[in-house]
């Protein structure tokens, strides 16, 4: 019985991490700082799954969401700066 | 104990979708997008972990006292994962689309849509 309340106790505090780490993510406005605070989300969501007894969950979450899902964004947050640097760069050409 | 964790799932969605409508980069809204279906893992392996409930099927080996899960839901949330990390992917590459052609990723700045 007392595992029980342990086990408990363990849920309640996997859950409200995440849902913390879900608001530290959204009110995260800086998509860089954004892609960092998400992967954190991905250890959080993976914790509350061991603690739910689904560790083959959280094996493909640990890969997914806290490895592949922030590199994608990290990739797409350069390509994309990448594009508006040389959109300025043109810009500057044609106003001189 | 489950109605904290269908709690938890709503409010990871609604915030989610709150972070959708306040969003001021395209980026950053299919971030959120993902945050948002992150919520429906919470409801499906939180339906699956129920106590005093009718156990799946095992042999006669699991003794009565060892905690069992409900794998179907297991199953689906690993599916969940996997299309999550696809539609992100896409949504990324539609932004990457959007950046080279109209030179914003603003939603604000985009103008209406061209066909």
């Amino acid at each position: 019985m007392n595992e029980g309340i342990l086990s408990n106790v363990l849920i309640a505090v996997s859950l409200t991490l995440v849902l913390a780490g879900a608001a530290a993510v959204v009110f995260t406005r800086h998509p860089s700082k954004q892609a960092v605070v998400l992967s954190y989300y991905g250890l959080l969501l993976t914790i509350l799954f061991v603690v739910l007894q689904a560790p083959d969950v959280a094996l493909s979450q640990v890969a997914i969401g806290t490895a592949v899902v922030p590199l994608i964004v990290v990739l797409s947050i350069r390509k994309v700066s990448a594009i508006r640097a040389d959109h300025h760069l043109e810009e500057g050409e044609e106003g001189t | 104990m489950n109605h904290y964790a269908y709690f938890v799932s709503v409010g990871v969605m609604l915030l989610g979708v709150a972070g959708i409508a306040t969003s001021r980069n395209l980026v950053h809204t299919v971030v959120c997008l993902s945050v948002a279906q992150s919520g429906t893992y919470v409801l499906l392996i939180a339906v699956g972990f129920q106590y005093g409930g009718v156990a799946p099927i095992f042999g006669g080996q699991v003794g009565s006292r060892t905690p069992v899960v409900d794998p179907v839901v297991q199953a689906l949330t690993l599916t969940d994962i996997v299309v999550s990390a696809a539609v992100t992917s896409m949504l990324l590459a539609l932004v990457i689309q959007i950046a080279k052609r109209h030179r914003a990723i603003d939603p604000d700045r985009l103008g209406r849509l061209e066909g």
